[in-house]
């Protein structure tokens, strides 16, 4: 059989997902074991339309991206999301809360009319995806685990449980307990805890996990001294397009 | 009773770190709190600590442990069982007691060497508790000392410590490394017999009243809803738990994708997942439902198992929970405010428990001899065991089916044990492993752990009348035992069957429902939910229950045998009661996500029931006051 064709490509986002995966070193070339790499801006000057995996970072911004997933879409038999731009709109969502006419100026100055722009959206709301690994920047052993498990035919194991549970794991300190506030009581945990193992705390770079308890997780940060507007932003920093679905 | 200088003992826990022969692990500073750590210096120990952030438990039920490493190129795996020799010094005596009761659970029946093996390399040095959290109620549930568990134990008098040897393995230790001991004077004994815990926090009343105080309440939902409310979700409580002990089984492949790694990791009863199956049902969907359950299962359901209330008191919980929901002495003490009676407490007495062989979760290899498609999302899977063994299963039992680098799924042994060399698994595709399974070719490998559980017990049914009820893909278990009672027919009385599905085209084994047709020693009744004129359907149309009203048995004397899915059994069972049978002449097997097979993990329980152990298959009359079992 011949090896899965692989082809990586990019929308809104500053690249530091396809770092990642350069950045995997040894690891790489593991995976060029068992995958051939098409496309891929970061890394290469070769593309081509014939693929059988796509790998696309950042979200969707404009309309006019929304053809060029679509086109993806025909050519990939598997397409998986990566980094929180592409996975959960990431970031780039935080414009979705903003004037629109206030944040085309002051990226396109006097030439906003020539752009056309529309709310931030993960991939998944253009087209059907078969995996996501969300993280800003990915987790490369998650990212591992999801191209293996494709790879073996199943569905990778990302968790859909807080990132408390990796944080009781590691036997962290409580970022609370540091007098800090940290959203990974509602964010997906997947990437080992690693800000908070780090000392800081968890900013949602993964997103939402399934139905999670917002309204218990406001009051644990309004009694840790946050006012709504501080908590709303602290939601919205990687939350803004899964906040309003 | 011994003393030891505090500098003497500093040399020799340093004299312990030199030698290197075991690792050395004591209480250290974590940020602003205490975890246990390996020690460089035993300068860096803390015994002045209140809590640790985790209890010693992870250091023999670590958070990620490997049960096995496997090669997916010839389907072979070998048992890992990671022990290495360990000192841990200043474990307070609430997590001896803790230890002492994960000493039980992992013992029993399918004993766990991947736990006992590395509890047994290990000396524990306790420490009475200087300092204490405030959330810390040791004393109220008789753990705030310890009167053995420890193989040293030392007591803080101020310059030195108090050292009683608890076992030969800690009196080894102390004159291997020179421990200069001397005996206590009239003095230190005094000080040392007078030493008091620090308290916490207590509860109103008496610990042992808490399995009663629990029963009497377990139907108080606004008590329980009221107390989840903001429940995160989050597992905090229970992963910081020291009796805490379940888990979840995953693979994880090599990067070459031949070799590879199955390996157990916390889970808990909080998070939400956790008492889910694949066709995503979950059988403890809500807050108050999975809080209900954790101090249920530490206050009655362990104790009714194990003679222990398996909360320590540490407090830990209590510390971790951000909304402040998960403090069990909140929770008792507003108990038993509302109980209009009070419950008696009643002691208990811990079980003995003597180790039950030891069980790896290495399976065995079976080869795909024949694969057979049928209904809409089936295949039936005919198997043969490579040592050439039967499985020797009892029908109705299951077993634990794996593909190396996928997991493993809990599936029913659908043959009978009459049909020799082989056996057969009906599989729907619905997750990972079944998708895998459904992929394979004649002469391709799975592995099969088990039969596990209680099946049908054909001995008991003998001479008796039997109705068999199978609801869709239930017909796969229940076929096991009627396959049997067809093989064996004179052995049982009257005989009927009644299978229900959702349309003609996911009726399963058609070929062999086609034969019960030409056997005039049996009766049977199919019906569909509905169906269109292209199915060329002349049978019932209508659920399965339809079918029970005419069905001519002789209601106090037919043993009823019900499967089917979840919803399923509430219909049928309502309405074999308006036919007059009675609740202990109703026989079901029940789903529930059986992950490990053998009773450890956690997540197959209803109540206080293991369904992979004491079922799938139960006698109505005996789970119908359970409340979780047919919710």
């Amino acid at each position: 059989m011949s090896k899965p064709r692989v082809a990586i490509f990019d929308f809104a986002g500053c690249e530091g997902d396809e770092l990642q995966i350069v950045n995997l070193e040894e690891s790489l070339l593991g995976l060029l074991g068992h995958v051939e790499v098409v496309t891929f801006r970061e890394a290469m000057k070769e593309r081509t339309d014939d693929y059988d995996i796509a790998i696309v970072e950042g979200s969707c911004t404009r309309p006019e991206d929304e053809e060029k997933l679509k086109h993806i879409r025909e050519c990939a038999s598997i397409v998986i999301a990566i980094g929180s731009c592409a996975a959960i709109g990431g970031i780039n969502s935080l414009k979705n809360h903003l004037d629109p006419a206030w944040y085309r100026a002051e990226v396109y100055g006097d030439k906003a009319d020539w752009f056309d722009t529309y709310k931030a959206r993960p991939i998944s709301a253009v087209i059907p995806i078969e995996a996501a690994v969300p993280g800003c920047p990915i987790d490369r052993d998650e990212f591992l685990h999801v191209v293996k498990t494709l790879l073996l035919g199943r569905t990778p194991d990302i968790p859909n449980y807080p990132i408390c549970v990796e944080c009781k794991k590691n036997e962290n300190v409580c970022a609370f307990d540091r007098g800090e506030v940290c959203v990974g009581p509602v964010t997906r945990a997947g990437c080992n805890s690693c800000c908070v193992n780090e000392g800081t705390k968890c900013w949602g770079c993964r997103g939402l996990i399934d139905d999670p308890e917002k309204n218990a997780h406001m009051e644990v940060l309004e009694a840790h001294g946050l006012t709504p507007d501080e908590v709303i932003k602290n939601f919205q920093t990687y939350f803004g397009w899964e906040g309003d679905q | 009773m011994k003393v030891i200088s505090k500098g003497d003992f500093t040399s020799f826990v340093n004299g312990m770190i030199q030698d290197g022969s075991s690792k050395v692990v004591g209480v250290k500073e974590k940020g602003n709190a205490f975890a246990f750590g390996d020690l460089g210096t035993a300068d860096e120990l803390r015994l002045d600590y209140d809590v640790t952030l985790l209890p010693p438990k992870k250091y023999f039920f670590p958070q990620r442990e490997t049960l096995l490493r496997f090669d997916r190129t010839n389907d072979s795996a070998q048992s890992v069982v990671d022990v290495e020799p360990m000192v841990i010094i200043g474990v307070h005596p609430y997590d001896i007691a803790a230890l002492q009761q994960m000493d039980a659970v992992f013992a029993e029946s399918n004993a766990d060497p991947y736990y006992m093996k590395k509890r047994e390399a290990a000396v524990i040095i306790g420490m009475n508790a200087v300092n204490t959290s405030e959330w810390n109620f040791a004393a109220s549930m008789g753990a705030e000392s310890v009167s053995d568990g420890y193989d040293i134990m030392l007591t803080d008098l101020g310059g030195s410590y108090a050292v009683e040897v608890g076992s030969s393995k800690g009196e080894n230790l102390l004159l291997t490394h020179g421990a200069a001991l001397r005996e206590a004077n009239g003095e230190e004994q005094a000080a040392c017999s007078s030493y008091s815990a620090p308290v916490g926090k207590s509860l109103d009343f008496d610990a042992a009243a808490i399995p009663a105080l629990l029963r009497a309440h377990y139907g108080n939902e606004a008590f329980w809803e009221e107390h989840s409310e903001k429940c995160l979700k989050c597992g905090s409580c229970v992963l910081v738990c020291p009796t805490c002990y379940c888990f979840d089984v995953k693979d994880e492949a090599d990067l070459d994708l031949k070799g590879g790694e199955r390996y157990r990791t916390w889970d808990g009863c909080l998070i939400e997942d956790f008492a889910s199956v694949a066709s995503g049902e979950n059988f403890r969907g809500t807050k108050a439902a999975r809080y209900r359950h954790r101090y249920n299962k530490k206050g009655d359901y362990l104790n009714e198992r194990f003679g222990f209330t398996a909360c320590v008191g540490c407090g830990r919980c209590s510390s971790q929970c951000l909304p402040d929901i998960a403090d069990p002495v909140k929770v008792f003490n507003d108990l038993w405010a509302v109980a209009d009676t009070k419950p008696q407490a009643i002691e208990s007495t811990p079980a003995e428990i003597s180790p039950g062989e030891e069980y790896s979760f290495v399976p065995r290899n079976a080869t795909v001899v024949n694969k057979t498609a049928m209904g809409t999302t089936e295949m039936v899977l005919e198997l043969k065991l490579d040592d050439g063994s039967e499985l020797g299963h009892q029908p109705g039992q299951f077993v634990e089916v794996s593909a190396f680098g996928i997991g493993e799924a809990p599936i029913s042994v659908s043959s009978s044990p009459t049909h020799r060399g082989t056996f057969e698994l009906c599989v729907r595709k619905i997750g990972n492993v079944t998708t895998k399974l459904h992929a394979l070719e004649v002469g391709d490998k799975v592995g099969i752990r088990g039969p596990f559980g209680v099946g049908f017990d054909t001995e008991f049914f003998k001479g008796k009348n039997l109705l068999f009820i199978a609801g869709g893909l239930g017909l796969a278990p229940l076929r096991s035992f009627f396959n049997f009672v067809l093989d064996n027919r004179a052995d049982y009385a009257d005989v009927k069957i009644l299978y229900g599905c959702k349309v003609p085209g996911e009726m399963l084994f058609g070929n062999e429902v086609a034969d019960w047709d030409a056997r005039d020693d049996i009766d049977h009744r199919m019906t569909v939910d509905s169906c269109t004129e292209e199915d060329t359907w002349e049978g019932n149309v209508g659920v399965i229950t339809t079918l029970i009203p005419g069905v001519d048995i002789d209601a106090e004397d037919t043993y009823c045998i019900v499967v089917g899915p979840p919803i399923m059994y509430r219909f049928v069972i309502k309405s074999l009661k308006e036919k007059g049978v009675p609740d202990d002449k109703i026989i079901v097997s029940l789903e529930r996500r059986m992950k490990c097979g053998v009773g450890k993990c956690g997540h197959c329980q209803m109540n206080g029931i293991y369904v992979c152990q004491e079922g799938p298959v139960f006698n109505y009359a005996d789970i119908k006051d359970v409340p979780e079992a047919l919710e």
